[in-house]
């Protein structure tokens, strides 16, 4: 390949993405902790089946069980600022360029005259932040929506109309 | 934008097609009220037979049913009404739910016809058209007669704006009136590209590789056959073949389960061959003007024409039977269809050449992918990492294994360890077939394990591209990279460098843009 690869993005999303997906994902992490912790562990530990198997394995499980518990809710706290740290998108002369991931690094580039429509999705929490997602589609069906969340609405606004004046009537 | 794809509720009055010209109108054939009061006959049938036999209810049951079914067809084929006009396909149905489709003629992929055995005795076409939706056919037209459909047809596709020919020669503009010709335009010389042989066909049946299908219809039959309580009875019979077979002497007890199995394996072969062959009887290719015609079928004909401009992609496909003896298949997609690598859509639609020589398949490419034949494609292999990183993959899939099955085997879990040289084997393979390359408007791709399949994407047709990095990749500094088109499943590129990766996605992604600037 003779071309240098290209820089990367580098706007980043809104700085209170990061209590908004703390408290998103948090919430939902919560509750299944809470769950496992005080449902499924009594239901486990007088399980009626193996009685006598279970009997010298349990205190393990147990500790296992809230390893996972612990685990699910320091993920919900640490997953956040990391991924806000990866996060970059930019508007790359006729393309928007997104970069994320923790495990899985994705660039994701999408013409923008490519681009079938534009939505702006804002969920109950994420109006409480004032944040919106961006979510813009292209033609196909499979993995032809690309979303960027985290942005303040303003600015989702903004980017929306960029979009939709950049891109004119689009054809296939 | 103005989609399409969602009915527009419409005043109900006729002002809706005033002013425009209206090339072709219609309704659709009166014999589709015969048909549908088959149809009706037989949805009832069940419920009649019920109606003699158990209770008397269900005959009213039937008869409501009957009648609905016919009052639904009567009211829809009263009401049906298509117009085309210099720029769009408008469809208006329904009564008490009126609704209106517009669908702009720059908007339509593609258009297939089909009919069935009944439908032809009667002259009658369904005529299907596609739009990018991705939801397959957008509107059907059940049942025009052929003299209908194919003035529908050949005014479509003359009234087709310019813009539509070729990816770099554009020049519609979008609020200028095209100029279309009234009418069928003048046929344009046909070019043969491909007529399928009977024996391209008994070959296409005997290396189909879908005995697997098969076992689902034996499935399929067994569970019918048991809820009808058949297999009460059949019981005392299979118990005595079963004891009669004990009897038999081993060598003689092998031979017949040999015999079994062969006998089932040649019953699936058959029906295979025998599928083939009606589904895709008489398959001719043709290019008429920039548009491909496809014609196949020997109890329900299709016809689907498919304008070059349109291709998404080409796929030569060849299953590892089919590399060994040499031949493949070749398919294309089109913005709107969809399916996966391998898989086989009903009906076929996608199929552009049933089966053929290899070398052939590739030699018809140019008829398919205008300007492909000037493009010199350098090949690259791909990443020698790929191999390390299977068996990493292996590796780690092996530690998981043993040590899940240690505590219950013992040393035995260590048999798990066999799955590194398997995923090791499996990354060779992998790396011998994959290679890529790319030239100025198409992309090439070339994939498989056993098999190989070779895909060549228009790089005008790129809707987006995503690099990819696990967490291995990560590790290894190689990616993947993915690219979408608007037909079809998107096509992945396994392991590249992670610089080769990026760099390769901006100049697919720059092309792309470019080729969308040039459209616009």
């Amino acid at each position: 390949m003779a071309d240098a690869p290209p820089p990367r993005p580098a706007r980043r999303l809104a700085l209170r993405v990061v209590p908004y997906w703390i408290l998103g994902d948090g919430l939902t992490s919560l509750v299944l902790a809470a769950l496992a912790w005080f449902l499924l562990r009594p239901w486990l530990a007088d399980n009626p089946w193996h009685k006598d198997q279970w009997a010298e394995w349990w205190p393990i499980g147990e500790r296992v069980l809230l390893v996972l518990c612990l685990m699910l809710l320091a993920l919900a706290v640490l997953v956040p600022p990391i991924n806000y740290l990866r996060w970059r998108y930019d508007f790359r002369s006729d393309l928007l360029v997104m970069r994320y991931g923790i495990l899985f690094v994705e660039e994701r580039t999408v013409p923008v005259r490519r681009m079938q429509h534009v939505d702006l999705s804002r969920g109950p929490i994420e109006r409480l932040f004032g944040l919106a997602t961006l979510v813009v589609f292209t033609a196909g069906n499979e993995g032809s929506a690309f979303r960027v969340p985290g942005l303040p609405v303003q600015l989702a606004r903004e980017l929306r109309d960029r979009i939709v004046q950049m891109r004119g009537d689009g054809r296939l | 934008m103005t989609d399409a794809s969602d009915p527009t509720p419409q005043p109900p009055g006729p002002a809706a097609d005033a002013g425009a010209d209206v090339l072709a109108r219609g309704h659709l054939h009166p014999a589709i009220l015969l048909l549908r009061f088959v149809d009706a006959l037989r949805q009832s049938a069940f419920p009649a037979l019920v109606g003699f036999a158990v209770d008397r209810w269900f005959l009213v049951v039937a008869l409501v049913l009957f009648l609905l079914q016919l009052g639904h067809s009567v009211v829809r084929y009263l009401t049906l009404e298509y117009t085309l006009t210099a720029d769009e396909l408008r469809i208006r149905e329904g009564l008490l739910h009126r609704q209106e489709r517009r669908i702009p003629l720059d908007r339509i992929q593609d258009l297939g016809f089909e009919s069935t055995l009944l439908r032809r005795g009667l002259g009658l076409v369904v005529v299907m058209v596609e739009t990018a939706s991705g939801r397959g056919v957008e509107a059907r037209l059940d049942a025009l007669s052929r003299e209908q459909a194919e003035h529908l047809r050949d005014v479509l596709l003359a009234a087709r704006p310019a813009h539509a020919d070729g990816a770099g020669a554009v020049t519609g503009e979008v609020g200028g009136d095209p100029a279309p010709r009234l009418g069928p335009p003048p046929q344009q010389p046909e070019w043969l590209v491909h007529r399928s042989t009977t024996a391209e066909l008994l070959g296409r049946g005997a290396t189909d590789l879908r005995l697997g299908a098969f076992a689902v219809t034996g499935y399929a039959a067994w569970e019918f056959a048991d809820q009808l309580g058949f297999f009460g009875q059949m019981t005392g019979v299979l118990d005595d073949l079963q004891r009669w077979l004990l009897s038999l002497p081993p060598w003689l007890l092998l031979t017949v389960l040999t015999a079994l199995l062969f006998s089932v394996m040649a019953v699936g072969l058959v029906t295979s061959t025998l599928g083939n062959l009606v589904q895709f009887h008489g398959f001719m290719l043709v290019l008429r003007g920039d548009v491909l015609l496809r014609r196949f079928g020997l109890l329900t004909t299709r016809q689907k024409t498919l304008p070059r401009a349109r291709v998404q992609r080409v796929t030569v496909e060849q299953t590892w039977l089919r590399r060994l003896l040499g031949f493949a298949v070749v398919k294309a997609d089109s913005a709107g269809g969809s399916r996966t690598d391998g898989q086989d859509t009903a009906g076929g639609w996608d199929v552009v050449v049933p089966l053929t020589r290899a070398t052939t398949a590739h030699a018809l490419l140019p008829a398919l992918l205008p300007g492909i034949e000037h493009t010199t494609f350098s090949w690259h292999p791909g990443s020698k990492k790929l191999v390390l990183r299977t068996a990493l993959q292996g590796v780690l899939l092996a530690a998981a294994a043993t040590a899940a099955m240690w505590w219950r085997l013992g040393p035995m879990a260590l048999f798990a360890l066999l799955l590194v040289p398997i995923w090791t084997l499996l990354g060779v393979l992998i790396w011998r077939n994959l290679g890529w390359a790319r030239g100025d408007d198409f992309f090439a791709l070339q994939h498989g394990i056993i098999g190989r399949t070779f895909a060549c994407v228009p790089t005008a047709k790129v809707q987006a591209v995503v690099v990819r990095q696990g967490p291995l990749g990560q590790l290894l500094g190689v990616a993947e990279l993915t690219v979408y088109v608007a037909g079809g499943s998107p096509t992945r590129l396994p392991d590249l460098t992670l610089a080769d990766a990026r760099a390769l996605s901006r100049q697919l992604a720059d092309r792309a843009a470019r080729a969308a600037a040039a459209d616009w």
